[in-house]
């Protein structure tokens, strides 16, 4: 983990947090970028809380200090309490959380660890358990947030730890 | 046909999400057309992902048009004569974020800023992101390759 921004944004600040990182830097994919956010959260099937869990999945996997350490205000809202964020650890077959939300959690790992070794067993439990709709945006939602975690890791600058924030989705 | 619903390809399987399939493509499309980072470059750093990540389909994806030379000799990017100092910068780059993104170093990253300057190391950071997530949904959804040498989907000029 690197302590050294590797890029830095010396635009005058906007006060929008995302536009005021160094992805600020290139205005020709930023916008479509926040967008895609937007849909990622307000257009798919799944719930917030079901979209936050698996974001922090992948947080937590791709290490990320940033992304673990914030919180959508929506996914809150709709029920995703700090003792359930608790049990998206390496042992949540053995939580008390959900068939479903452990589905997300399976997929997610399968996605960071072996995407092409996707086996006869877990795929049936995803077809069992989710539409087609549900499955494509729980995949949407993987990707997008893998690579926003990893482009914050890439970036450098990333403290060794942060504490919780809640935050709103950016405009 | 994948097995996550009827559709054979990426765009395809997306269509079942409107919105956001339309807001990926735009967001997609902007990649190949920013004035950063050098879209054959990032054919390069894409096909390379796609190699190291073993996915067939996107191997054979075309999303711009590359010289044949350079696209047949990626395995070796880091000694053919084809392969120029930038685009050496960038897979070195990008090869290291595929395998383990925390293991990048500020070394690295001062390579591609060497020609590209901080707005193209964030471009392609910003790309390989994309680009990553979209491969591994590639093997996730388990698209079958095609059988002959052809363009899946592109936007090659």
């Amino acid at each position: 983990m690197t302590g050294r921004p590797r890029a830095t944004n010396t635009n005058k600040p906007s006060g929008n947090m995302i536009r005021d990182s160094a992805l600020g830097l290139v205005p020709e994919t930023l916008g479509h970028y926040m967008a895609l956010n937007r849909n990622i959260w307000e257009s798919g099937p799944l719930s917030p809380a079901e979209i936050e869990m698996a974001r922090l999945r992948n947080a937590r996997k791709v290490n990320c200090v940033f992304c673990k350490s914030v919180r959508y205000d929506i996914a809150r809202a709709d029920g995703l309490s700090e003792d359930r964020v608790a049990m998206i650890e390496d042992d949540y077959r053995d939580s008390a959380l959900s068939e479903r939300e452990k589905l997300i959690l399976a997929f997610t790992d399968q996605f960071l660890n072996d995407p092409g070794g996707l086996g006869d067993v877990l795929k049936a439990a995803l077809l069992a358990e989710f539409s087609t709709q549900e499955l494509v945006h729980l995949s949407m939602v993987v990707a997008h947030f893998s690579g926003f975690s990893r482009c914050a890791v890439a970036l450098g600058g990333m403290p060794d730890s942060l504490p919780i924030m809640e935050i709103s989705l950016p405009q | 046909m994948g097995w996550i619903g009827s559709g054979n390809d990426r765009d395809q399987t997306l269509r079942v999400l409107p919105d956001i399939a339309a807001t990926f493509d735009v967001l997609y499309q902007s990649l190949w057309t920013q004035p950063h980072l050098p879209a054959g470059i990032l054919e390069l750093c894409r096909l390379r992902l796609a190699q190291l990540h073993g996915s067939a389909v996107d191997m054979q994806r075309h999303d711009f048009e590359i010289p044949s030379d350079k696209r047949n000799n990626l395995t070796h990017w880091d000694t053919h004569h084809s392969i120029s100092a930038a685009e050496r910068a960038c897979l070195a780059f990008t090869e290291v974020y595929a395998m383990d993104v925390q293991a990048l170093t500020d070394e690295h990253a001062a390579e591609v800023k060497a020609h590209f300057g901080d707005e193209g190391l964030v471009l392609l950071v910003e790309a390989l992101g994309i680009l990553d997530g979209m491969t591994r949904l590639s093997l996730l959804w388990q698209f079958p390759a095609h059988t002959s040498e052809q363009s899946a989907v592109g936007t090659s000029p």
